[in-house]
């Protein structure tokens, strides 16, 4: 067996993942091996009920590698918090798309489609899909059902918004034969493969045109009827409803959907749903290197909690969940399950974070009052304020000492990574810092000792904070809110609910708002604190208006700079070649560090996993990502229990 | 007494239709509506929606109509026993409601006998024996009990249990019983699961009772008609509990229609800790995404039960009490 080390070895570019790529994707072609299967699925084959394996496996697998072949058997238990906790069903099982990462997040590899082309230009992709793949109900998976999966995205019936149906670049399909197709874009789009090898490539595989069509009225002329028999006021609200999109909360809602996961629903997630339980997928079109049918593990159960994560953390300390990161892997719980280790038989996993930062502070520079506009603009303002802040005083209180002084930037793992961006006026200096809010024309103070801004009022920033989703972010701004009082800027913190949070990005009167440094590692696909590139993009919110033309009513023309990099951005997105991509994006950076947007506070630290000591082949180090969906993409099939 | 019944009856219909006014709009007062929250919870995945898809969806869940059109469908919906549809869910309101509404009150009308039966008792005693041993301990635990918050304490429950028996509390009911039907094995089961969220509930309200019947029942005490008995005659458990016990009993029986509501908002925290699947978690996930439809029917049945348990407790107080039930002549 071919083992693969996945230890970290820091090299020059600080920490870094290493180790042999463990998904051996591409395979010669040929028959399958059809070794094994799950002894549960045997006596089903023998009562007819279940065809064979070699009838069921496809021509050419998708082989797995790992470092040990495994048993199979065995339950993996985990946690939900709260019924609309879809992310960890994504994260966990319905991460299966055209194509995939490499462990590494490196590298895109075939998944569903055993191989691919690319144009020069980046605008025509032609797939080859593997033939013999078949839906978790036995029906062939087919080009039949990307083309409906295309229609249904481009309906604007059907309430779903993704690449397939994106009005600024949308796709049209071309379908050659039965596994042969092709993406042709209207502009370049070089990043697709990327794309698509994220959790948006799952879109496109989420619906199987034999289910869903029956519930809408190009294939079904009783479509409307039917659906007000079941109780549903239009045909549309009851396809969504059956047939949700990509990761849609009520998509899991449905055991009669077929799906192309390893596990398939048994008791789905309603509203009352206190346990969510899969069992194994017999169709499952991936092997190990030895020929069995994946995967190993027979069942997933996930309890689904009430909205708290209390009883989920007691039960991790007990040994009653084999793999789970999310929600209890916290910061003041770690000691807890440090020491929980020996007597509860688990041991504890590295987990990266995929966020650079622990809190970006976000001023608006497209504030609607011209006074703090102009400050918010003004670089030097914002320099002042990231020398006023004690980075290190608050990575002790709040974080026991973990993590380092850092700015909004690609973390010290990614490709990307720049020291000088990274580290930047993260100095702690009050002279530095009152010499800056001086040559931002702000001088005189009041009896408080804060600035006058420029129409005689002080220099008050209002900080909106969502502190439910970390509560970390209120502790944090309460001390910054004091080291930046000394320094002569009052900060009012605003902690409010996620609604209104957005609402008031596109009123555009808010002076600041906090969230955690997202595209750490991902820098490329999600440049948000880069340049004005989202809705993200808060601190600059009418400037990606303008770049991405969402809500045209709104949008202003950014700043010189601001459109160098969207510029250049557009550049990054035509080119063919990963290395033209890198280079290009390297230039949107460097005026990054010399605009410097964002003020950004701690290198977000390592967090960790909680691994049963008898679950095998499991990832002693992961990262945690959204675009990257962990642990799915550690290839959880190959995981087994001793 | 019939007409007492009547004259209430009416007042509690009226109360009703108010109520079912100001439930309404409350849900609508928060900004947005539940396709706003939604775009959040997607643009926070970094997911983004075509403006024209969140437009037909605002037509087709009949977002964009004025507030009395809306209120006119919901409610004439209601009388119809129809509650409308959970947009998170994309199921009928009453589908989701009524088995968490059903846990709700099984557990907390537990609490509140629970909690009769521990009250009641101590309350005398410590009124009887004022300033005893007994009544400073009463007192003592009373306040603490008053003081700690319940989710708190279920928290340390917990913890308690976890480190002492190494066991994981919480829950209702154990997996294999959480979908059966009811049967003598899954109400054992239930109640093996229930008693410690049920003492949890029931301690906070335990030292409330505890004190109110105290100050009562001293009250009581004191008057001459106690005396009276006293030098008839007859036997001092006989005297107290005849008369001043029963007098003292009042203001607990007129509280009734509170308790349940007071219990449903007070149990949110605990649920949630505790991971019970009643009313409580329910209402709050629905109000934060603003699932309007599924927060008002919940929000409208609490205040029913609350209307409802006012109407029982008058009955019962013009039961218990000559005073009032003559009162109206």
């Amino acid at each position: 067996m071919k083992h693969s080390s996945f230890g970290l070895s820091r090299g020059q570019g600080g920490l870094r993942l290493a180790g042999a790529v463990a998904v051996a994707a591409l395979m010669a072609a040929g028959q399958a091996l059809a070794a094994g299967q799950a002894p549960m699925l045997d006596a089903l084959v023998e009562s007819g009920e279940l065809p064979p394996l070699e009838e069921r496996l496809p021509v050419n697998p998708m082989v797995v590698e790992a470092d040990a072949i495994g048993t199979y058997g065995g339950t993996w238990r985990m946690g939900m918090n709260g019924g609309g906790d879809n992310g960890l069903i994504v994260k966990t099982v319905a991460y299966d798309s055209l194509v995939r990462y490499d462990h590494e997040w490196k590298s895109v590899v075939p998944n569903l489609a055993e191989s691919w082309e690319a144009s020069e230009d980046a605008t025509e992709y032609t797939f080859k899909l593997r033939e013999g793949v078949k839906w978790s109900d036995g029906t062939p998976f087919t080009t039949a059902d990307i083309a409906f999966a295309v229609e249904m995205y481009q309906d604007p019936d059907y309430a779903a918004g993704s690449w397939i149906d994106n009005k600024n670049n949308p796709v049209t399909l071309e379908v050659i034969d039965d596994y042969n197709f092709k993406f042709i874009f209207g502009t370049p789009n070089g990043m697709f493969m990327e794309t698509l090898a994220g959790v948006d490539g799952i879109h496109i595989t989420s619906l199987q045109k034999q289910y869903c069509s029956q519930f809408h009225p190009t294939y079904n002329e009783n479509a409307a009827a039917e659906a007000e028999a079941a109780g549903f006021s239009s045909w549309a609200l009851y396809l969504q409803d059956r047939c949700a999109w990509g990761w849609e909360t009520i998509r899991f809602a449905n055991p009669d959907l077929p799906s192309i996961y390893a596990w398939v629903i048994e008791t789905p997630l309603t509203a009352n749903a206190q346990r969510v339980t899969w069992k194994r997928n017999p169709y499952y079109w991936k092997t190990d290197a030895e020929g069995n049918q994946l995967p190993y593990i027979d069942a997933l159960d996930m309890r689904v909690s009430q909205g708290g994560v209390e009883e989920l953390t007691l039960a991790a300390l007990n040994g009653e969940i084999d793999f789970q990161e999310r929600h209890i892997a916290t910061t003041t719980n770690k000691p807890l399950f440090f020491d929980g280790q020996e007597a509860s038989g688990y041991h504890l996993g590295e987990v990266i974070p995929s966020a650079s930062n622990t809190l970006v502070l976000q001023l608006n520079l497209n504030h609607l009052d011209p006074v703090k506009r102009e400050l918010y603009q003004n670089k030097d303002f914002r320099i002042g304020i990231s020398h006023a802040i004690d980075r290190q005083e608050i990575i002790d209180v709040v974080f026991t000492g973990q993590g380092e002084p850092f700015q909004v930037a690609p973390r010290p793992e990614s490709n990307f990574y720049d020291e000088e961006l990274a580290k930047q006026y993260t100095e702690f200096d009050p002279d530095l810092a009152a010499e800056h809010f001086a040559a931002a024309g702000l001088t005189e103070k009041n009896g408080d000792g804060i600035y006058l801004a420029s129409d005689g009022n002080p220099v008050k920033i209002t900080v909106d904070v969502i502190s439910a989703l970390r509560p970390e972010w209120i502790d944090m701004l309460e001390i910054m809110q004091l080291q930046l009082g000394a320094a002569g800027v009052e900060i009012e913190l605003n902690n409010i609910d996620r609604t209104l949070f957005y609402e008031k990005r596109p009123a555009g009167e808010f002076d600041a708002q906090v969230w955690a440094g997202d595209g750490g590692i991902e820098a490329l696909q999600e440049p948000r604190y880069y340049f004005p590139f989202s809705d993200e993009s808060v601190w600059a919110y009418r400037w990606a208006q303008w770049f991405n033309g969402t809500r045209p009513e709104i949008a202003e023309e950014p700043a010189d700079w601001a459109k160098k990099q969207m510029d250049l951005y557009n550049q990054v997105r035509a080119a063919g070649s990963p290395e033209a991509r890198a280079d290009l994006f390297n230039q949107v950076l460097a005026i990054t560090k010399e605009e410097f947007p964002v003020i950004g506070v701690s290198l977000m630290p390592n967090s960790y996993s909680i691994i049963r000591d008898n679950l095998k082949n499991a990832p002693a180090t992961m990262f945690n990502a959204w675009l990257f969906p962990t642990p799915a993409s550690m290839d959880p099939t190959v995981w087994y229990f001793e | 007494m019939v007409g007492y019944i009547i004259q209430r009856f009416i007042a509690m219909l009226l109360t009703l239709v108010a109520v079912s006014v100001v439930a309404f709009a409350i849900i609508q007062l928060p900004p947005g509506d539940y396709l706003t929250s939604y775009i959040a919870a997607l643009s926070s995945t970094g997911d983004q929606v075509d403006p024209r898809v969140i437009e037909n969806l605002r037509i087709q869940y009949g977002l964009g109509e004025p507030f009395y059109v809306q209120y006119w469908k919901w409610i004439t919906g209601i009388l119809q026993g129809n509650f409308g549809h959970s947009f998170e869910w994309k199921r009928p309101v009453s589908e989701l409601i009524w088995g968490r509404l059903g846990n709700s009150v099984m557990l907390e009308g537990l609490a509140v006998i629970v909690m009769w039966l521990i009250a009641v008792p101590i309350g005398i005693y410590a009124a009887v024996r004022k300033y005893s041993l007994g009544d400073y301990l009463a007192t003592v635990v009373g306040f603490i009990g008053l003081a700690v918050p319940n989710f708190f304490f279920a928290l340390i429950v917990m913890y308690l249990a976890f480190i002492w028996f190494g066991t994981t509390l919480g829950g209702l009911f154990s997996p294999e019983f959480e979908n059966a039907r009811w049967s003598l094995a899954r109400i054992w089961d239930f109640l093996t699961h229930a008693w410690i969220p049920v003492l949890v509930l029931a301690t906070a309200g335990t030292a409330e009772l505890i004190r109110i019947l105290r100050a009562n029942l001293l009250d009581e005490l004191k008057k001459p008609y106690v005396t009276t008995a006293r030098a008839k005659g007859l036997t001092e458990f006989r005297t107290i509990m005849k008369y001043p016990v029963r007098l003292a009993l009042n203001p607990l029986i007129s509280t009734i229609g509170w308790l349940l509501p007071a219990l449903v908002s007070g149990s949110v925290i605990v649920s949630v800790v505790m991971n019970l699947p009643t009313a409580g978690p329910m209402l709050l996930r629905s109000l934060t995404t603003q699932d309007m439809y599924l927060a008002g029917a919940i929000i409208l049945l609490l205040s029913v039960l609350t209307v409802v348990g006012t109407l029982i407790s008058d009955i019962l107080l013009a039961w218990i009490d000559p005073r009032i039930r003559y009162g109206g002549k």
